[in-house]
């Protein structure tokens, strides 16, 4: 930007102002240059992806959302257009709400819909260059398909088994982490909420339900694990090395009867009589779970050891996933010992799952799913792919959330959970988790709430054992003791998968 | 081109320049209309091929008419305000055309065609100036006239005018309406160059001692520029034209240092105005209400902040190559999410669809308009008319820098026009006159025109 007249001409009196005048101007020009780059780079994914920008309703309103589809190309969720000719989503099944959740035009969306409400209205460009690249097709009409890992029969069946009864179950593939089933009860209408005609009568039913359908108990849910977290100090213990497959402790069986004294607090037991003056084994302990020896286990691995593997689990922060979980804790924090317990006691009970543990469903899943897995944790998944209209695929690459423990300590663990389900003493209280001709790996757990209402019932667990191709955990809230009523649930869903299998 | 020249006219003067940038200017201009017949129709074709080709042949119109005519004037602010007239003119396609309708005679026109038929009147306009401009004698000598007829226009509207959207900018006379405050920049620009010409040297040298070595020019030199400030400080209170107001004002300030040469005048200005808006924030609430949108338009995101959010939206939706032309600004029920777009967020709109690619090319168009007009002042023969070049070059600058930083909320949103690309009729034509000026102001002509040593030759025909 020269501002120099030709030379030889008479002198210009303005001529060096009129210079600096011009650099001002540029730099106010460039500063506007800042601010289209501030809104159109800086802040661009987070305005355009934003559910209140214009082009996302104008999407929700124009583009039929792709369908969501489950392992066997079975669909999930489908689009049908009302008489205006704007779409609306149809769910196959009320059984579905908690994974896919809902897309309406009136109350936004949750679940998959909305995780991936960019990629199945075909508004999301990955990529600067496959987005300029998409200026120059024909415009979507139809969004992105997302194939799914989920089974629609097994997810059926999970509802159906937990039935009135309020819980979640979750069951992957340990070795890929994909998400077979993941039924949280009570279930809600998605159809009608997404149904423009029924749209505000379903979701007021959905929101004014005491028993919060809305919320995805299998990855929203923080329960009181009981003795299904032993399975979480049996890793610490063992990674730690505090203890080992032969450890012992000889005031247990005393202690059976008279409870343990930790700290000038009892530790009572007293639901394995029959194994009397036996000194327990690890394996033992786990089949007959006795709290006394775990928590004497968790004592000696300490808040540190707890604390570390806890941590490599997944606990204190959400899972990573396709959906937002809730972070399973160990303690609530701030107490003075290692890992944040408030003392010993806290400690002790802990290590048997009661204390302030609280968990997620899909926590639990993926700590059976660590074991299953020779120790290597699985990143959970529920979306294997995209496709688009014209039927290109686009996979989602799996992966691992680490190693946990050594191969060794997991076979330990894992022929320990075998003798759960499968000892003579286990079958005592888990013979409804087994499964004809397979052999099952498993723990039960009945997580005590205090009061005067029934404790939830859990299970966890994996089968075949020897080979494992599905772990799962159970809930039932208020369900009674695990063996009653988590475990056999599980022992259904494990029989029917396995069953399906050639 | 060496037609032969007659006696008494002029020769004509082949501008190869113009005619090289005018053809790039054509091109990118049908390819951008193939882009938005692609977008719309899926196959290549134009968008209204009459409506290009008219304005195409307007500006070969405009440039065979400056060739005939053989000034030696600038040669690329025609093609550099052509390419913006044009990208205004693909909006006004692209734009849902009963945006703005008008019954003309038997015919209905919408967005496009009227857009169409200012542009061309403006063109025209500007190349009537551009050729038989030769003198500006008849500006300088009657500033005090131009002042109080551009201070009299001023008044007429606030007391005859008719209120729009909150500010009344209008004026309404039976058959022509239009708005006067864009004829005011012109008139206010001749005055400012006449009235620091005669006093320059004046304001720059005697000085009164304020604080320290702070010194300010003696008050009656001031009296204008006081005036000047209330003026624009009024003009927010009175129109609530706050757009109009910070525009006059920088203009004067830019041209009261380029006649002074005083930096320590103009911060003392701006932080005047400042002062001055902070003090007429906390009295008037439609001022704080400008202020509060401007600082969280979130905080009322269906009502006062909602233009503004839409247009960053837009602006992000747009991202680094934009959606491409058509593909944008998508409908909710039919309605665009920026109501105003054709007139006072035209930028957002071509933000979305050219991305902040296309935002930066119509800045430098800008830039380009700017540099010619400083350019034409650096190289005038006198005082007056380098400050009322560069005032004339500032204005179409400054006002596109006003309203491209109030779309992207880095100051408070105004309702100006976005210079040569929104729609409006009195936007149009005056710029078209600004441009006519410009050009007639920067004859090279052997005989710089208002030398009292020397009588003007007429013409350049014969020699």
């Amino acid at each position: 930007m020269t501002v120099q007249g030709r030379g030889g001409r008479r002198e210009r009196p303005l001529g060096g102002r009129v210079a600096r005048l011009s650099l001002a101007l540029a730099l106010v020009y460039g500063g506007l240059t800042l601010g289209a780059g501030y809104w159109q780079v800086f802040r661009a994914d987070d305005l355009s992806r934003d559910p209140t920008d214009a082009g996302m309703i104008a999407a929700d309103r124009s583009v039929v959302r792709g369908r969501i589809l489950d392992r066997d190309g079975h669909v999930l969720a489908t689009s049908r257009r009302d008489a205006s000719g704007e779409p609306y989503r149809v769910y196959t099944d009320t059984s579905l709400s908690a994974p896919l959740g809902y897309a309406s035009r009136l109350y936004g969306s949750a679940g998959l819909e909305a995780a991936y409400a960019s990629e199945l209205l075909g508004t999301g460009g990955d990529d600067p260059a496959s987005r300029a690249l998409a200026k120059f097709r024909p415009r979507g009409q139809r969004g992105d398909d997302l194939r799914t890992s989920l089974s629609l029969s097994l997810q059926r069946l999970a509802v159906q088994l937990l039935g009135t009864d309020r819980g979640a179950v979750v069951a992957l593939d340990p070795r890929t982490g994909d998400v077979l089933a993941m039924a949280s009860t009570p279930t809600y209408d998605a159809s009608g909420i997404a149904n423009p005609a029924t749209s505000r009568a379903a979701f007021a039913a959905a929101t004014g339900d005491p028993d919060q359908p809305l919320l995805d108990r299998a990855i929203q849910g923080r329960y009181v694990p009981g003795s299904v977290f032993k399975i979480v100090t049996a890793i610490a213990g063992l990674s730690s090395g505090a203890i080992t497959p032969a450890t012992t402790f000889p005031q247990q069986p005393a202690a059976e009867s008279t409870g343990l004294l930790v700290s000038g607090y009892r530790v009572r037991d007293g639901h394995h009589p029959f194994t009397g003056s036996e000194v327990l084994d690890f394996a033992r302990a786990t089949e007959v779970s006795c709290n006394i020896w775990y928590a004497l286990a968790g004592l000696r691995t300490g808040g540190a050891g707890m604390e570390d593997a806890a941590r490599r689990l997944g606990f204190g922060a959400p899972i990573p996933f396709d959906l937002a979980t809730a972070s399973s804790q160990l303690t609530n924090g701030g107490g003075p010992l290692p890992g944040g317990f408030a003392d010993n006691v806290e400690l002790a009970n802990a290590a048997y799952g009661q204390g302030e543990v609280l968990v997620t469903p899909l926590q639990m899943a993926l700590v059976a799913a660590t074991i299953a897995n020779d120790g290597v944790e699985p990143r959970p998944r529920l979306v294997t792919a995209f496709v688009s209209p014209t039927g290109a695929v686009r996979d989602v690459s799996g992966g691992t959330l680490g190693r946990v423990l050594s191969q060794g300590d997991a076979a330990a663990i894992s022929a320990a959970m075998t003798q759960a389900v499968e000892g003579a003493d286990g079958q005592r209280f888990t013979s409804g988790a087994q499964v004809a001709g397979v052999t099952v790996a498993g723990k039960t757990g009945t997580a005590q709430l205090g009061g005067t209402g029934e404790p939830h019932s859990w299970f966890i667990g994996f089968a075949p054992a020897e080979a494992p191709t599905i772990a799962i955990a159970v809930v039932v809230e208020q369900g009674g003791h695990g063996g009653s009523r988590a475990a056999p649930l599980a022992g259904e869903m494990l029989r029917t998968f396995l069953a399906a299998k050639p | 081109m060496t037609a032969a020249s007659l006696p008494g006219f002029p020769r004509p003067r082949i501008r190869r320049r113009e005619l090289g940038l005018l053809l790039v200017v054509a091109g990118a201009l049908a390819l951008g209309n193939l882009s938005l017949g692609l977008t719309r129709n899926g196959s290549l074709g134009l968008v209204d091929p009459a409506g290009l080709l008219l304005y195409l042949a307007a500006l070969a119109a405009v440039h065979l008419a400056l060739v005939t005519a053989g000034r030696r004037v600038d040669e690329v602010l025609l093609p550099a305000v052509g390419l913006l007239g044009g990208i205004g003119l693909l909006l006004a396609e692209r734009l849902p055309q009963d945006l703005v309708v008008q019954q003309v005679g038997p015919a209905v026109l919408g967005l496009a065609s009227l857009q169409l038929v200012w542009l061309v009147l403006a063109l025209v306009i500007a190349v009537v100036v551009a050729i038989t401009v030769r003198s500006d004698r008849w500006l300088r000598l009657y500033k005090y006239t131009w002042a109080a007829s551009g201070v009299g226009l001023l008044a007429l509207t606030f007391v005859l005018g008719t209120d729009v959207n909150g500010t009344r900018l209008t004026l309404d006379l039976g058959p022509v309406s239009g708005q006067p405050s864009e004829l005011l920049k012109v008139i206010l620009v001749v005055f400012f160059a006449a009235y620091l010409a005669e006093n320059r040297v004046l304001l720059a040298d005697a000085r009164v001692r304020v604080v320290g070595r702070l010194t300010v020019p003696p008050a009656p030199y001031l009296l204008p520029a006081g005036l000047m400030l209330a003026l624009a400080l009024g003009i927010v209170v009175i129109q609530r034209d706050l757009g109009a107001a910070m525009l006059f004002y920088a203009v004067f300030l830019c041209l009261f240092y380029l006649a002074t040469g005083s930096k320590v005048d103009v911060v003392l200005g701006i932080g005047l105005f400042l002062v001055g808006f902070v003090l007429l924030a906390l009295v008037f609430p439609h001022v704080r209400d400008r202020v509060a949108t401007w600082l969280d338009p979130w905080a009322d995101p269906l009502g006062t902040g909602y233009q503004t959010i839409q247009a960053l939206h837009a602006f992000a939706r747009g991202g680094l190559l934009g959606t491409g032309l058509g593909a944008g600004l998508p409908t909710v029920g039919g309605q665009l999410p920026i109501p105003a777009v054709h007139t006072d967020f035209p930028l957002a709109a071509l933000g979305e669809e050219l991305g902040m690619a296309g935002v930066l090319a119509v800045l430098g168009c800008y830039l380009v308009v700017v540099a010619r007009g400083l350019r034409i002042a650096a190289a005038a023969a006198d005082d007056v008319r380098a400050l009322l070049c560069a005032g004339l070059a500032l204005v179409i600058g400054v006002q596109a820098a006003i309203i491209a930083a109030g779309n992207l909320k880095l100051i408070p949103l105004t309702g100006i026009t976005l210079p040569f690309i929104s729609y409006g009729g009195s936007s149009l034509l005056v710029n078209g006159l600004i441009v006519g000026l410009l050009l007639a102001f920067s004859d090279r002509g052997p005989v710089p025109p208002g030398e009292p040593r020397r009588a003007r030759q007429r013409g350049g025909g014969g020699r």
